[in-house]
Order: structure tokens, then C-alpha cells, then sequence
């Protein structure tokens, strides 16, 4: 009996000794694994939107009044003896914009990916045509009653699969690889090009990218080079149109389209740090891109002029150089220069193409930036800084050729002088923040008149001579643990000039205003109140020739105004339930001012452009229910609700609003975009995380 | 009897034997506990303090890549926050516990550029981070830990979803024009701030290319051409005409036809008509009073990005075939 006791008191006595002794460690090192250990999740609900929502469902997937299936996950598993990770991601799995994600890596040296993802978009209006052979390279126009045609939905959806490869070869050499194929397919809006016709643009077309980098790196130096490589392929190369309108004697009508390209490039980056504070880089690549397909309308018959090339042969070049510097010459004062130069070439052959009436040419723009930059940042006491800095962008533009090609004014040299003062405050516990005034000088040189008497009076916006003073201010303010404030302040205004040869006309100002604050505010423990307003505001006045050309004039006062703001309270209810919600409004004001003089009269058959205001509003609630430790049900509420009175859809007889519809008694189209649109959703999830 | 007396015996020996057992080896815990790491190589020296307690919790590092401790390369806790021996032995003379050698937020007075040089240290070689230094975020005094939070399995800037939230931290204007009714699908998760920028880089407009055309077309390559009839703002910069971020005119545009397009072209003809949206049907094969409603000017210039009609006429050139 002894001896069946003994070794039962031994190992009871051994099991309370481990207990007493291990049980809690035990216990301590299961709570560190769940802490430690990648979090994965599966997720599958449903939900349900109460009605159409053409303009807020263009890209999610469900712009219909429908039920839709919820599924998410993300797996993420990781050996640790190995480091080996093991992911598999989805979202939007029971959608159009389904998206899904596999990787596999040994972390520090070997690893991959492969991702599918849909990215979908429809327009967010119906149109009503006669238009047939929508989807397709041959089409015909229909007349039809406005009305009276069938309804389309115009989309594209782009499928793009990514794949992505590391390697690391000891402890300072690594590959990465990542190609790209998306394929786009779907129709777009379009026109017929001869007249305000309806037409579609049918798109089938394949994307590719292909990237791969050797990088070296070490304590000192850091090299990274390699190749990207893109092209271009679509099944679309001109669409054929005909019909029952007549225009300039043609009925029928060649639409060109873009056409295959490529482009190769390779790329050298480097950076050396010969001190601690002093670091130098440089960025080298060389880029060519072409397009040397046939140009389909060389085989129509009858279309292009005897001697008009069928190909283009189009070649551009980009190089890029650059090199940088960083230091800290003395411990307060840090130190920034910059100097780049990139030469972007167009060398495709001058060829003509047009031979009657104006003679139109191949035209190539090449542009050739040297822009150097210096900056300097001073460290006072107590947190504050002052940066001052100057870049100067010098761009040479090649002169198109043979003389009047070119329907605008342009310049052989536009120059651009950027200055920044700045003065900031940082790492405090209450108050940081900054104020930055920016002042640029566009000037351009070497001007250049177009074939064009009257637009030779123009100073086209990119090149015109401008001014520009910018100021803005960030303000982050905790005055209490609990509360956050934060503003933020931009004002910008551009003033432009006569242009290069005294040209009076286009825009001559443009300004532009934002102000933001934000705050958050912490109940308690587990309750946040946070709520945010923004107000911005743009304008542009220009001064355009009138209808009638000589001294009429029109000038336009185009303002837009946002208000918006957000509001937000989330919280916990009860250990297990946690709930929330956010109610967001953005509303937009464009106003279109126009101002005839000198004669100029309104377009017949139209009236003034009427302001357009077009409001958001989001409601979102939600509340989630821990079932289980690891189990989760949540609910979600979304109402919303657009209106807008945009009138770019519709004419305005006196009878009232109707929409636009394309021609006076042939083609018909109408476009219907709905005014208002108001849906609510409600979904269930449930939620469980391992 | 004797077995009773010999239990009793027993049953007492072994609670003694199982006391003295459970006590020594309980010290000897407390201190393994001690000296355990729980994550990292080191960590005891800093977990015996911190946990998932703390404001900032700091075991869920264990989630991530910096918590893979098969990976030779994985980094330590002083790796990032330095040795920090005052902080974890408190000098006798001192007041309050000496703050870490490096703290990765703004109460901790280390000057962001240290902040960034930590991670730096590994990721510098990084083909996007190169030329960090030279970065408008650099300048701005941006650490990398003002956007990633590294002690947590989910680092909100690294998922394309709730990335844009994090931009609109300090891009205020940004998250407005997202919400515009004509936008890129940045609210869905489809396109993400970073798709466009690298904010570790100093291209122009911190673009992920070195320009913003070569930015745009990882997208929109059918935009490159070159075409036989380039126009020529396409080919030096989409922003002259469009707004990425969001616009309530269709196309993102920044300016509506043909306000828009009157600020380059105007001459006697079409091109010089007011705006102004129709009364009525107006005729298709006309260009008055087609300017504005529909698509604008670009209801007969359809091809507005370039043509490649080799078509003997003059309209090609204008974009319309």
C-alpha cells in the first residue's frame, strides 16, 4: 500500500508545487501570445441600400436599390520559429469592387504576392439614345424623340491582377519585383467629333507594369537601380460611325482612338552619408517611349491625303539628373540643395499629315527643367524653428515647328522663382505649430505668336506671367488632456500679368481660402466626441474676347464655396456593446458670373449659366455586440442624401427644366441625371477574430 | 490506524515538501519574469514596466514585422528608443523618471529628425526613402511616427482603406475635395493617397514618378500617345486642366467648358460664344450654343487628350476625330 501511495504523494505533491509555482506564468505567457500573435478576421453580413444611388455609387459597387452579401477577411499567420508569414486578405467579396490578396514571405529573405482587385465605375447617369452598336467599333446614330430611345448605363471596370517578388541576398542586397496587368473594359462617354453627336467609346484595353529594383545598402551607402517598364494595348483603334445627319457631305465618321505604347526606362537612386549630419544623394534614369503602330485611318480609302505617313514613329525622351545635399553645419542650423535637371524629348519625326486648306504637321513639345533648391531651417530655444528657402525652376520649351502650327501664344523659356519664410513651433505638449509664407514669380521668355490673330491677344494659364503669395497656418492645441484643438489657415492669391507680349486677355486673378478646425474631446475612458468644420473658398476673374471678336469682351467671375463639417461620438456602452456614429454635410456653391461688354452678346438660343449648389449629407451609426471573447455582431446604419441643381444636363426652356438633349431634330439623346437622391443602408455583420 | 497516521504524516510532509517547492521556485519566477523577454530580444529591461497597459500599449509590436524575431534584422527596443539606462534606473537624485533616450512623440523633446534617423537606421536603403532628407515632409519637421504607429498590428497609413483619414490629419483641404461628386475612388479604399505620392521621396508634388504626367500614367497610359495631334498641355502636366483631388465638375476638372477652355482658345468664330446652357434643342450640326451644357466644348472636341486621324481635314486637328 506504501509503495501505491508513495508515488501518488509524489506527484500530487509535485503537481501543487508546479501549480503554485508555474500556473500564473503559465497563464502570463498565454495573454502575451494573444497580444503578440498577428490578429486574423472573418467577416460576413449583409446589407441593404433602400434606393438608387447613381451619384454615391459610381465606385462601391452598389448603386442600386439591392441586397448585397458582406464578406471580408484578413488571415494572418506567422510561423515564429521561422519568421515565415502566411497572408490571405478579401474585402468586398460579395461586390462588383471585390478585391482579394495572397502573400507569402520569409521575412529577411524570400517572399511574394499575387492580388486581384476590380475597380469599377458607373456612371452616374442614364442615357436615353437611338444610338446603335454601343459597345462596339461600328455605330450608328439614331433619331429618335428625346425620350424615346432605350435607356444605357455607361461603366468601366478595371481588373488588375499585381504580383510582387523579394529577395534578399545576405544582409545588404535585395530584389524587389512587381508586375502589373489590369485589363479595362466598358464604354465611355463620348462624342462624334463632327457635330455635338452622341457616340460611345467602347474600352478594351490592357495595362501592364513591370518594375524590378536591386538595392544595396549599407551603413553608409544606399544604391537602388533598375528597370520599369509600361505598355499600353487596346483592342479599340478607331471607331466608325454613321448615320443619318449630314455634316460638311459626310455621313460617315472615323473616330481615332489611342493607340499601343510603350516605354522603357532604367533608373539608378543613391544616397551617401559622410558624416552623421551630412548625407548626399543622386537620382539617375533614362526613359524612352514609343508608338509605332499603324495609324488606322491610313487604310480608309479616300480619307487621308495622298503622301500622309502611316505610322508616326513617335519616340520621346526623358532623362533625369539629380543630385542633393543635406547638412548640418552648425547643431542648430540644418541645410538642404538640390539640383535637377530633366529633359523630357519628343523625338518623333516632323511629318505632315494634313495637306489641304491649313497644312498641319506632327508638332512635338519637349520641355528641359533645371530647378535648384536651397533651404535652411534654424533651431531657436524653445521649440522654435525658422526655414527659409528659395527654388528656381528654369524650363526651356522647344519651339514647335514649322511656324504656325500652334493655335496659342506660347514661350521658349518660362522661369519660376518659388521664395519660403517659415516659422514654426514643435514639440511642446500643448502648443505646436506653423506659418508659412510662400511668394513665386512666373515670368516667360522668348515669346512666341500664334497663327491666330485674335488668341495671339490670350495669355494661356500655364504660361502666363504670374504672381503668386501663399500664407498658411497650422495651429495643434491640447489645452486640456482631454481636448484637441486643431485650425488650420490657407489663403493664396495669383496675379497675373499682360503676358509675355503685353496680351491682355484671359485670366487675370485667381485667389483661394481655406479655413479648418478640428477638436476632439474625451468624455470619459471610453467616449469621444470629435467634430470638425472646414470653409474654402476659390476664385478666377478672367477677361475673354466676345462673340463678336474686336473689342467685345467677356468678363467672368467664377466663385465656388464649400461649406462643410462633421461631427462624431463613439463610445462604450457595456463591456460588450460599443457604439457610435458620424453625421457629415458638404455643400458646394459655383457661381458663374459673366459679364458681357462691348457689344457682346449672349449665344442665341441660351440663357446666362444659372449657379449651381450641390449638397452631401452622411449619417453613419453603428453598434457593435461582443458575442464572445473573439465574436463580434455589428450593425450599421447609413443615410444619405444629394441634391444638386447642376444644370449640365439640362436645358431650360420656359416651360421649365428638361433634360439636354443632343441635336434639334436629329440624334435625340438625352442624358438623365437624377437631382436628388436619397438611400439608406442597413447591414449586419458578424465578426470573428482569431 | 498506522495507515491514517501514515497519510496524516504523508499528506503534511508533502504539503511542506509542496510549500517550500511552490515558494522557492515562485521567487525564482518572479525574477525569471523578470529577466524574460515577452517580444523582443532584450525587452525584459523595458517590459517589466510596460505593457499592454500602458497609454501607448507596446506588446502588439509582436503583431508586426518588427516583432518577427526570426528575421536577424528585427530591432530591440533600445534599437529605436536608444539605451535609455536613466529611464530604467531612475538616478536617486532625480526628481521624476528621466524620459527615454528617444521618444517617438511631441512630449518627449526629441527633435523629429532623431525621431526619423531611428528608423532611418534600417530603412533608409529603401528605394522610395532614399532621398528622405531632402522631403517636403522632412522639412516640415514630419517624423515618420507623426503618420506610422509601429506598436500596433494595424497601422492605419499602410492599409489603402483608412489611409486618407491619416493624410487628412493635416491636408484638411484634401478630405473636402474627396467628397466632391467627381472624384478618384479614394473613399472606397480603390486609390489611396500613396498610389499617387510618395511621401517619402522629393519628386515634384512628392509624386511617385518623377512628374506628374509619368505619375498619372500608371493609370492612364492611353493618355502618353505621343498622338499625330498632341495638344500640348497634355503633355507637360494633367493638373493644368484637372484637380485629382475632387471637383463638382465632371471629369475633375478644375474649370468648367468653356471657361476652361476660353482662358487659352478664343478667336472669331465659336470659340469666343458666352457660356450659356440651351432653351431649347439646338442643332447638331452646329456649333452656337453647344459650348457649355452636355460635355461642353468637348462635345464636338472629343479627343481633347490628342488625335491620331491621319484624315486630310482641319477638324482633326482640333481634336474631333
Amino acid at each position: 500500500m506504501i509503495k501505491s501511495i508513495a508515488p501518488s504523494f509524489r506527484l500530487t505533491a509535485l503537481a501543487a508545487a508546479l501549480m503554485l509555482a508555474f500556473g500564473p506564468a503559465c497563464a502570463d505567457d498565454a495573454e502575451v501570445a494573444a497580444l503578440t500573435t498577428p490578429d486574423s478576421s472573418v467577416s460576413v453580413g449583409i446589407g441593404n441600400w433602400s434606393k438608387d444611388r447613381p451619384q454615391q455609387g459610381v465606385y462601391d459597387g452598389m448603386r442600386d436599390s439591392d441586397t448585397y452579401g458582406l464578406f471580408d477577411f484578413d488571415i494572418r499567420k506567422r510561423d515564429n520559429a521561422t519568421g515565415t508569414w502566411l497572408g490571405l486578405k478579401a474585402r468586398n467579396l460579395g461586390l462588383d469592387n471585390r478585391e482579394i490578396k495572397g502573400e507569402w514571405l520569409r521575412q529577411g529573405d524570400i517572399g511574394g504576392s499575387i492580388e486581384y482587385s476590380r475597380i469599377v465605375r458607373d456612371a452616374p447617369y442614364t442615357v436615353n439614345t437611338g444610338l446603335q452598336g454601343i459597345g462596339t467599333t461600328t455605330q450608328t446614330v439614331g433619331n429618335v424623340t428625346p425620350g424615346a430611345g432605350r435607356n444605357v448605363q455607361l461603366g468601366t471596370q478595371r481588373d488588375r491582377i499585381t504580383a510582387t517578388f523579394v529577395k534578399h541576398f545576405g544582409t545588404n542586397l535585395k530584389l524587389n519585383a512587381s508586375f502589373r496587368n489590369e485589363e479595362k473594359e466598358g464604354t465611355r462617354h463620348y462624342g462624334r467629333g463632327g457635330s455635338a453627336e452622341f457616340l460611345v467609346e467602347p474600352v478594351d484595353s490592357t495595362t501592364r507594369l513591370l518594375e524590378t529594383t536591386l538595392s544595396y545598402t549599407s551603413d553608409k551607402l544606399q544604391l537602388s537601380g533598375g528597370y520599369f517598364g509600361s505598355s499600353y494595348s487596346t483592342n479599340v483603334r478607331l471607331i466608325t460611325s454613321a448615320g443619318t445627319i449630314a455634316n460638311g457631305g459626310s455621313t460617315t465618321f472615323f473616330s481615332s482612338q489611342p493607340l499601343d505604347n510603350m516605354a522603357h526606362e532604367l533608373f539608378l537612386n543613391g544616397g551617401y552619408n559622410f558624416s552623421a549630419t551630412t548625407r548626399g544623394t543622386f537620382k539617375l534614369s533614362y526613359s524612352v517611349a514609343t508608338q509605332n503602330e499603324r495609324l488606322p485611318t491610313a487604310d480608309v480609302p479616300g480619307l487621308p491625303a495622298a503622301g500622309a505617313p502611316a505610322y508616326l514613329d513617335g519616340k520621346l525622351e526623358t532623362t533625369l539628373v539629380e543630385f542633393g545635399l543635406t547638412a548640418k553645419p552648425l547643431p542648430k542650423l540644418s541645410v538642404l540643395a538640390n539640383l535637377r535637371y530633366r529633359d523630357f524629348s519628343d523625338k518623333t519625326p516632323v511629318q505632315q499629315f494634313v495637306f489641304g486648306g491649313t497644312p498641319m504637321f506632327y508638332t512635338p513639345f519637349s520641355y528641359r527643367n533645371t530647378v535648384g533648391k536651397l533651404e535652411g531651417t534654424y533651431r531657436l530655444n524653445g521649440g522654435y524653428s525658422v526655414l527659409g528657402g528659395i527654388e528656381y525652376n528654369a524650363q526651356d520649351r522647344t519651339t514647335p515647328t514649322p511656324a504656325g502650327v500652334i493655335r496659342v501664344p506660347f514661350v521658349r523659356q518660362l522661369d519660376n522663382a518659388s521664395y519660403r519664410a517659415q516659422i514654426r513651433k514643435s514639440m511642446s505638449e500643448t502648443v505646436n505649430g506653423t506659418l508659412a509664407y510662400v511668394h513665386e514669380d512666373r515670368k516667360g521668355k522668348g515669346y512666341f505668336a500664334s497663327g491666330e490673330v485674335e488668341e495671339n491677344l490670350i495669355h494661356p494659364l500655364h504660361i502666363a506671367d504670374r504672381k503668386r503669395d501663399k500664407v498658411r497656418g497650422m495651429l495643434d492645441w491640447l489645452p486640456t488632456e482631454k481636448l484637441n484643438l486643431q485650425f488650420a489657415v490657407e489663403s493664396s492669391t495669383d496675379k497675373y500679368g499682360n503676358g509675355p507680349n503685353g496680351n491682355p486677355l484671359g485670366i487675370q486673378k485667381g485667389t483661394g481660402s481655406l479655413f479648418s478646425a478640428d477638436a476632439s474631446y474625451q468624455i470619459r475612458e471610453d467616449w469621444q466626441l470629435r467634430g470638425w468644420i472646414s470653409q474654402d473658398q476659390s476664385q478666377a476673374d478672367e477677361i475673354t474676347i466676345g462673340n463678336g471678336g474686336g473689342t467685345q469682351r467677356k468678363v467672368n467671375m467664377l466663385r465656388e464655396t464649400g461649406t462643410s463639417f462633421g461631427i462624431g461620438l463613439n463610445g462604450k456602452v457595456s463591456d460588450k456593446m460599443k457604439i457610435g456614429g458620424d453625421i457629415e454635410q458638404f455643400r458646394n456653391i459655383n457661381k458663374y458670373n459673366q459679364t458681357l461688354s462691348g457689344g457682346a452678346t449672349q449665344t442665341a438660343g441660351t440663357i446666362t449659366t444659372p449657379d449651381i449648389t450641390s449638397t452631401l449629407m452622411k449619417i453613419k451609426l453603428f453598434a457593435t455586440y461582443a458575442m464572445r471573447k473573439n465574436t463580434e455582431l455589428r450593425f450599421d446604419l447609413v443615410h444619405e442624401k444629394w441634391s444638386t441643381d447642376d444644370w449640365t444636363w439640362n436645358m431650360f426652356p420656359t416651360t421649365g427644366v428638361t433634360p439636354w438633349a443632343y441635336g434639334s431634330t436629329t440624334d435625340g439623346t438625352t442624358v438623365i441625371a437624377s437631382p436628388k437622391q436619397e438611400s439608406t443602408f442597413v447591414g449586419v455583420r458578424l465578426k470573428y477574430k482569431f | 490506524m498506522k495507515k491514517t497516521g501514515s497519510a496524516i504524516l504523508t499528506l503534511i510532509t508533502g504539503l511542506t515538501f509542496a510549500l517550500i517547492l511552490a515558494t522557492v521556485p515562485q521567487e525564482s519566477a518572479a525574477a525569471e519574469k523578470q529577466r524574460k523577454d515577452m517580444v523582443l530580444k532584450g525587452d525584459a529591461n523595458c517590459t517589466r514596466c510596460h505593457d499592454e497597459s500602458e497609454e501607448v500599449p507596446v506588446l502588439a509590436i509582436g503583431k508586426t514585422k518588427h516583432g518577427t524575431v526570426a528575421d536577424g534584422r528585427t530591432p530591440s527596443c533600445a534599437s529605436c528608443h536608444g539605451e535609455s539606462d536613466t529611464h530604467a534606473n531612475k538616478p536617486a537624485d532625480a526628481k521624476e523618471r528621466p524620459k527615454p533616450t528617444r521618444v517617438f512623440n511631441r512630449k518627449g523633446n526629441t527633435p523629429p529628425e532623431v525621431q526619423s534617423q531611428a528608423c532611418l537606421t534600417c530603412h533608409q536603403g529603401d528605394p522610395q526613402r532614399i532621398h528622405w532628407k531632402s522631403s517636403m515632409h522632412s522639412s516640415q519637421d514630419v517624423a515618420c511616427t507623426s503618420c506610422h504607429k509601429v506598436h500596433t498590428g494595424h497601422d492605419a497609413v499602410r492599409d489603402k482603406v483608412t489611409q486618407p483619414q491619416v493624410c487628412f490629419t493635416c491636408h484638411k483641404d484634401k478630405r473636402v475635395q474627396v467628397n466632391k461628386p467627381s472624384r478618384h475612388p479614394v473613399l472606397e479604399g480603390k486609390v489611396s493617397c500613396s498610389d499617387c505620392h510618395n511621401t517619402h521621396g522629393n519628386n515634384p508634388k512628392q509624386m511617385v514618378k518623377a512628374s506628374v504626367v509619368e505619375t498619372c500614367y500608371t493609370c492612364h497610359l492611353e493618355k502618353r500617345g505621343p498622338f499625330v495631334h498632341n495638344h500640348q498641355p497634355v503633355t507637360e502636366d494633367c493638373g493644368i486642366c484637372h484637380n485629382p483631388h475632387g471637383s463638382t465638375i465632371a471629369n475633375l476638372l478644375k474649370s468648367r467648358p468653356p471657361f476652361l477652355c476660353q482662358d487659352c482658345h478664343g478667336t472669331t468664330g465659336h470659340r469666343n460664344q458666352a457660356a450659356g446652357v440651351p432653351t431649347g434643342r439646338i442643332s447638331a450640326t452646329s456649333s452656337t450654343g453647344n459650348n457649355t451644357a452636355g460635355r461642353g466644348c468637348l462635345n464636338c472636341h472629343t479627343n481633347i487628350h490628342g488625335s491620331n486621324s491621319t484624315q486630310n481635314s482641319a477638324t482633326v486637328g482640333r481634336f474631333r476625330r
